[in-house]
């Protein structure tokens, strides 16, 4: 989901309709303060990607003061923030790319290249999502779990397993089922690509 | 500075040496001055002595010489008187003898002989006279002479015959018994004028006076007596006491070698005098060499202290004196400068035309007193801003002996010159361009929005239909009738906002008269000038006469000339400084003969292609802080004329710009109104 901030209502529409056209799932709002409120009520850690197109110059919340907020809350890897600056603001957008913010975008764009540029965003944004899910869930393991995890992804076969381990193969098949439960993959296929 | 004073030997005033020296003559001459002063006095008191000495033995000499006179009478008186007791002498013979007596001694004046009861017996002269005839003091001396039987004078008395006299009385005694009297008598006067010589009498004035100094007679044959030396002698004769005073006629010494002496002595007064004025006057003019040696040390201290340099040249331009500060500030040392003649080492070649020519202004005396500007050139190459001041260098008889400068370095008042007129223009200028800047900027800000706007609806648009052709899904017709609705009003908006911005742009009228080149190069020289000093570019310009004038908007073409030229200027930055020339030239268009062209040629680092490409395009510059708008205005302008702007390469080195404008023909009468129309009458 493209979010989109910006003062100016012509600003919000025509980008809208640029993302619609790109297929790409957008919401505007017409204030930093709105997109707070409603980010508060979005669950944390959803699947889908997210990306912010900010303008820089804003009345109330600035840009940067925004993003600053998104920092801090910690989400600036789950909602790449993409901003748009004018001439003059160029250092200043420069500056939030040294502290983690996506992009920026002098205007005028190339529209298009933006959608790229916000795509990309998304994809990161999704794999972030991905990545913490997936910490999460190892997190969950124990540390058993965890040593026949590192061996099943070694390529190894139960047996050998067992045999490492010191454990009885049935074990070592209760474990990989839990493994595989906890991680959501059904195959140790899935398991490796997950964890990759 | 080298000091030219001879050495001279350190003069106290006065040092204890010096004073010693002094001091001996002084004292010498004042030995011989009192020496001068004392002889006089002592001579004059030893002849005073002397002369007092002298009258003292005259008189002792005179008294003696009447005494013995007067003794010898006696004798003479006293053998007549025994002759006559002896009765040898009487009758005739008596009175032969008495009458040889008297013509022998003309003092006595006259012999009596009386007899015992005194009657006269005979006398040498007529005179009859008797005893009692005799004066009373006479008379009291003969009884006294009776008495005492010696012969006895009497005291000074008249007798009946007149005169004051005086008589000797000689008793004579036979046998004891008075027997008769000579009496010699002597005129009182006689004794004087007939017993005291007359070189004695000459010199002074004898008086006989008795012994109670009561005059008895006084001879002054040579004059009266000065009372300065006097003698007094007692002459005392039997009988008879008397004082002879004489009394000398010369007066004191009369100092006339001390005259002399005086006139010595004023000379000598008048030496010291003179010594000490010569003292005074070689005091003082020690003290004027001092006063003097201060002075020259001082003024060469402010010499060579001076920030601002001296120059001083001779009426052939050959420098002879340059203070320390000209030395430093074209980097020379003095020695290289003083004796040279120009061409000066510190002349900047490309200025050299322009030393000359007033060179020889100064050589003609045409030189301006308010002080001119101009470059030096230092050792290290690099160019210096001077302001000279020169005037006439006259000696103390007025005759004019060379020229005398003053230079001083104004690098730092023109640099600061240079930031108020930068100042000054970009406050102009600014005036100029805030409104193009608000322009551009308000343009750029408020034209961006609808612009990114219409892009995004657009690219949408685009995608959209796209998306048709790929995935064959229809698109709402809706939406894209939206974007497109939107376009249209954000082209609106834009072209409001252009329209809005137009009203601030303050589009002048241009105004067209007849000018001719000429007038405009000159109206923007002073400029250009300025513009070319801040560089250290000299600029020339080769105006022909005698070109026809141009139907031109003069601020429109100033704005040219002054944009080429300051863009010629500065592409000569970093060239090397000789070749900091810029040129402005006109002429006409030998193609078509009816085109004044003018060319803007500089040295400069010249146009490579692909700057020319761009050069004349609005907001394209070369410089970091152009707008861009220079060329292209020029462009504008001159062509709004009916001209053309172009540029080509310098084949040494540099670009020429060149615009031309159509020339006024002589036979076409026009008249300009303040509207801006033209008139025609021949129209051609």
């Amino acid at each position: 989901m493209l979010h989109i901030v910006d003062d100016e209502e012509v600003v919000r529409d025509s980008l809208l309709w640029l993302a619609k056209s790109r297929g790409i799932q957008a919401a505007a709002y017409d204030s930093g303060k709105a997109f707070l409120t409603a980010l508060d009520g979005v669950g944390r850690g959803a699947p889908q990607g997210q990306c912010v197109l900010l303008d820089v110059r804003m009345p109330e919340i600035s840009g940067i003061a925004l993003f600053g907020q998104l920092a801090a809350r910690g989400l600036a890897q789950s909602f790449p923030v993409i901003f748009l600056t004018g001439h003059g603001d160029v250092p200043m957008a420069v500056d939030t790319l040294k502290r983690g913010a996506f992009d920026f975008f002098e205007k005028p764009f190339n529209d298009n290249k933006l959608m790229d540029r916000v795509q990309e965003a998304l994809a990161a944004s999704e794999q972030a999502a991905a990545n913490a899910a997936v910490h999460t869930r190892l997190a969950a393991l124990s540390s058993r779990e965890r040593e026949v995890l590192d061996l099943i992804l070694d390529g190894n076969m139960n047996k050998v397993i067992a045999d490492k381990l010191g454990i009885s193969m049935r074990t070592v098949e209760v474990h990989r089922a839990h493994i595989f439960d906890k991680m959501n993959v059904k195959t140790a296929v899935e398991l490796a690509r997950l964890l990759k | 500075m080298k000091s030219t004073l001879p050495r001279s030997p350190s003069f106290g005033f006065p040092s204890r040496k010096q004073a010693w020296r002094w001091l001996l003559p002084l004292f010498l001459a004042l030995l011989f001055v009192t020496t001068l002063i004392w002889l006089p006095l002592h001579e004059k008191h030893q002849e005073t002595i002397e002369r007092q000495e002298q009258l003292i033995a005259d008189s002792l000499w005179v008294e003696q010489t009447i005494r013995f006179q007067l003794q010898r009478n006696e004798e003479s008186l006293g053998l007549i008187g025994t002759e006559i007791v002896a009765g040898y002498l009487n009758g005739p013979r008596l009175a032969d003898r008495m009458e040889r007596l008297i013509r022998d001694n003309h003092e006595i004046h006259r012999i009596i002989e009386l007899d015992a009861h005194g009657k006269l017996l005979s006398s040498t002269d007529e005179t009859l006279i008797s005893y009692h005839d005799l004066s009373a003091a006479s008379r009291r001396a003969a009884e006294r002479a009776r008495a005492t039987r010696t012969p006895l004078y009497s005291q000074p008395a008249q007798d009946i015959s007149g005169p004051v006299m005086i008589d000797y009385q000689v008793p004579l005694f036979s046998g004891g018994k008075y027997v008769g009297s000579i009496i010699a008598s002597y005129l009182a006067s006689s004794i004087l004028d007939d017993m005291v010589p007359w070189w004695f009498a000459q010199d002074n004035e004898i008086a006989l006076t008795d012994m109670n100094d009561l005059l008895i007679y006084k001879r002054a044959s040579g004059g009266v007596g000065r009372d300065v030396y006097t003698h007094t002698r007692a002459l005392n004769l039997a009988g008879l006491s008397l004082k002879l005073k004489t009394n000398s006629i010369k007066s004191a010494p009369k100092l006339l070698p001390s005259l002399l002496v005086d006139i010595v002595i004023l000379l000598s007064f008048g030496l010291v005098w003179s010594l000490i004025a010569l003292w005074r006057d070689i005091n003082r003019r020690l003290a004027a060499e001092t006063a003097l040696r201060e002075q020259i040390t001082f003024r060469a201290a402010m010499e060579n202290s001076l920030v601002t340099g001296m120059r001083a040249r001779d009426l052939d331009g050959r420098i002879t004196y340059v203070n320390p500060a000209f030395a430093q500030m074209v980097g020379m040392e003095i020695d290289d400068i003083v004796g040279r003649l120009p061409p000066m080492p510190y002349w900047a070649p490309e200025a050299v035309d322009e030393y000359q020519r007033r060179f020889s202004q100064v050589l003609a005396g045409t030189v301006t007193p308010q002080g001119f500007e101009t470059i030096f050139q230092h050792a290290d190459g690099r160019r210096i801003p001077v302001l000279i001041y020169e005037s006439p260098l006259v000696d103390d008889t007025g005759k004019q002996t060379g020229w005398m400068g003053s230079i001083l370095d104004i690098s730092e008042r023109k640099r600061i010159e240079d930031l108020n007129r930068q100042q000054q223009e970009k406050l102009q200028a600014s005036a100029r361009l805030a409104t193009m800047g608000e322009i551009a900027s308000t343009l750029a800000h408020e034209l961006n929005q609808p612009l990114a706007a219409i892009s995004s609806y657009t690219t949408g648009a685009l995608n959209m239909l796209e998306w048709q052709h790929d995935d064959a899904v229809p698109t709402e017709a809706s939406s894209l009738t939206h974007a497109f609705q939107m376009v249209r009003t954000q082209a609106q908006r834009a072209g409001q906002i252009i329209r809005s911005v137009h009203t601030f742009v303050k589009k002048r009228e241009p105004t067209r008269e007849a000018v001719t080149i000429k007038e405009l190069i000159d109206s923007v020289m002073t400029l250009v000038e300025l513009q070319a000093q801040k560089y250290f570019v000299a600029v020339r310009t080769g105006i022909p006469p005698g070109l026809p004038p141009v139907l031109a908007d003069r601020v429109l073409i100033e704005q040219v000339l002054l944009n080429l030229t300051r863009n010629g200027i500065e592409s000569m930055q970093a060239v090397a400084p000789d070749k900091r020339v810029l040129q402005i030239t006109a002429g006409l268009d030998d193609a078509t003969s009816t085109n004044i062209v003018v060319s803007v040629i500089d040295q400069g680092h010249g146009i490579p292609p692909e700057v020319a490409e761009r050069l004349y395009s609005p907001f394209f510059s070369t410089k970091a802080d152009g707008m861009g708008m220079g060329l292209s205005i020029c462009r504008t302008a001159v062509e709004f004329h009916g001209g053309t702007l172009t540029h080509s390469d310098n084949p040494q080195g540099g670009t020429v710009f060149r615009f031309s404008l159509p020339a006024l023909q002589k036979d076409l009468i026009a008249t300009t109104m303040p509207s801006g129309e033209k008139t025609q009458r021949n129209g051609k």
